[in-house]
This record gives structure tokens, sequence and C-alpha cells, in this order.
């Protein structure tokens, strides 16, 4: 099963233009497939990847990002993620059990780790919320 | 053909003097005369870009005050949506189905403010959808309820006061408008905001003070604070149905309506 239920490790992180009641902030997990796609856009980045279920099939997640400004402000450029890349992501899964969350982190083929936390101290930019 | 040109004639003559005359409207904020008026040097300027600051004591939520009211119908919306929330669904979320966030909600989104301050306006567009709002300063009145276009961030009029800015916003839409999850803002609604520059200026303070008799009783007020931020811009911004579609958030399966 590539999909795993981890202790909740992060802080809530998200900027949304909608609720986020939907989304289980409890608990966090742990995805590794493959990038499908990667949008860089306003309001909202996103990110589609493919994993394996533990049924062998493939499952299509939709991760919900923040804004392009935050993530310039994390280390993010628009080619970060690429499609077919092999990821390993965190996420915040949906209450109902969808294949779908809310980004905390995705570790790159290179190795680096990215998140949607400014590298610069907290104090130059407020941290994101829902 | 003659009789045919001279019935036509009769007939807008006719129709002209039914007509009522067209109101008068106020000089627009851009118009050079207004801009040309003589008046006094406001206490502060606004221009630059604004976050609002968040933090435990500086929510972007408006909720209701301790001991808070609700109308019968306001209390309807209220307990479904708690009901929703613990089933981890949302309830009514507009905002999330393109539909405008409204004032006061749209002052706290995590995306930034310009604002632009003329003498006779301050001009406001969030980086969240590029909403724009208008304070006009022109001393013009509130519209005639019969002409004025309702919308979601409402019509501002401000004034000053000493070093504070006081801003009255009514005629805001009847539907889709939502103070908090649960709370709906109807046309009935005002909203009050006390403006001013704190920390020499580098942090804006408002105090908000809302009514809303179709929705909950008396006044609720919050404080909230924004801080000026120098590397940011704002850029275009649309909700779109490509986007809606990647957000797992908005699919109707999460949604209560």
């Amino acid at each position: 099963m590539r999909v795993l239920l981890a202790a909740c490790l992060f802080a809530a992180s998200a900027s949304a233009h909608h609720s986020m009641a939907g989304f289980d902030r409890n608990k966090t997990v742990t995805l590794t497939g493959t990038v499908k796609q990667f949008k860089w856009a306003n309001p909202h980045s996103w990110i589609e990847m493919e994993v394996t279920n533990d049924k062998g099939s493939m499952d299509v997640w939709n991760i919900e990002m923040t804004s392009p400004a935050v993530l310039i402000r994390a280390g993010w450029k628009s080619s970060s993620v690429k499609p077919g890349d092999k990821v390993t992501m965190m996420a915040h899964p949906l209450v109902t059990g969808e294949p779908g969350g809310i980004f905390v982190s995705v570790t790159i083929p290179s190795g680096q780790t990215l998140t949607d936390r400014p590298i610069q101290p907290a104090a130059a930019t407020p941290p994101p919320r829902p | 053909m003659r009789t045919g040109f001279l019935l036509a004639g009769l007939a807008m003559a006719s129709l002209a003097a039914a007509q009522t005359a067209a109101p008068e409207l106020p000089p627009s904020a851009l118009a050079p005369a207004n801009l040309a008026k003589t008046r006094p040097k406001p206490p502060f300027d606004l221009t630059g870009t604004w976050q609002h600051g968040g933090g435990p004591n500086n929510p972007f939520q408006f909720s209701p005050p301790p001991g808070a009211k609700l109308t019968p119908a306001a209390q309807v919306h209220y307990d479904a949506a708690r009901k929703a929330r613990a089933e981890g669904k949302a309830y009514h979320d507009d905002i999330g189905q393109c539909w405008p966030a409204g004032l006061p909600l749209i002052m706290t989104r995590v995306w930034p403010i310009a604002m632009i301050q003329i003498p006779t306006a301050i001009y406001m567009i969030s980086g969240f959808m590029n909403s724009v709002r208008t304070i006009f300063l022109d001393g013009r009145q509130h519209t005639d309820p019969d002409l004025v276009v309702r919308s979601f961030n409402g019509e501002s009029i401000g004034h000053w006061e000493g070093d504070t800015l006081v801003v009255d916003t009514r005629n805001f839409v009847e539907d889709h408008h939502w103070l908090d999850n649960g709370i709906p803002l109807t046309d009935a609604a005002r909203i009050i905001e006390r403006m001013r520059l704190i920390d020499k200026g580098a942090a804006l303070e408002i105090e908000y003070t809302a009514i809303d008799p179709k929705s909950w009783e008396g006044e609720w007020k919050w404080t909230k604070r924004w801080r000026r931020v120098n590397d940011q811009d704002i850029t275009e911004a649309s909700c779109l149905p490509d986007l809606n579609e990647h957000m797992p958030s908005t699919k109707p399966s999460q949604n209560v309506r």
C-alpha cells in the first residue's frame, strides 16, 4: 500500500478560496506516485498524481495548494515539479476517504523536500491559513 | 408616405412626454472637476499593498460574538452548517463555487490587497479574484435603493473623523453572501468600519461594526489588523471551472447546499 497514514506531524497549512471543512487536519497521508499534472496558477496551484492503491489499481489524487506568490517564498518555481516525476507527497486527506487532500509537503526526484512555508523568517510573511 | 412620417413623429413625441426625467448622478470619482475640488488634507494615505496579519488575536473569521442571537431564518442555516461541519463537509461554500467573498470577508483573505487613495476615493483591489472595492470620499450620499445595483462588496462611503476614516457600507446583495460559516448576510446588512493607521503607518487597524436585522439581533463588533507589504503586487486571479475540477473540497460530495 503506497498510502500511509501518519501522525499529524505538520501544522495545518493552507490558503484557500473555499471551505477547509472537508479536510482532516488531524491526519496526514504519505503518497508515493507519479505526477500527472502540476498547475502553477492563481489563486491556487495544484498537483494531480497517480497513486497505486492497496488493491493494485491506480487512484488519481488531486492535491490543493496555495498561491504561487506564497510558494515562491517557500522556494518553489513553476518547474519544481513536472509530469512524470516520481514523488512522495504528504497531505491532509479528505474526511470522506475519496482520493484528494490539501498539500503539506513533497519530496521531488532530486531529494529536495518542498513545503509551502516561507524560507525566510516567519516574521517576514504571515503563516498561510485556511 | 408623408402620413406615415407624421404618425411616427407623433408617437415619439408622446413617448418622450411619458418618460420621467433621468436622475441627476454625482460626478465620477475620477472626474477632473471632482478631483480638483479643494478638500482638507487627509490624515493618512492608504496607498500601498496590505496583507491581513492573521494570528490568534487577529483571525480572518468574523465569528458571532459570545451570546449572539440569530434570527430564526439565520438559525436554520447556522444549525445546518454545524451539522455539515461535524460530517466533514462544507455548508453553502459559495466562495468555493466562485461567488464573490464580499465584504467583510474579502478584507481578510490570505491574498494581499492593493489600495490606491486619491482625494475622492480609495480603490481596493484584492489579490483574491481581483475583487474591486471603492470607498467614495467625495461627499456623495448612498445611492437611492431604487437605483443602486446591489453588490457583494456593497456601496462604501467614507468620511474623516480626526485621525480615523469612518466607512459606511450598505446596499449588499440578498443571497450567496456569508459573514461566517452558516451566517447569511442579507440586503439589510450594514457595516461600519473605523480605519486608522498604527505602528507608525506600518499597520492598518479596522474596527468593524455589523448589523443585519434579517440575520441577527443588535451590533456585532470585531477589530482586525493588516500590515503593509512592500514586496508584493496584485496579479490576475480568476475562479475557473478548470481550477475547481482539481480542488477536491469544491466537489458536490464535499458540500451541503
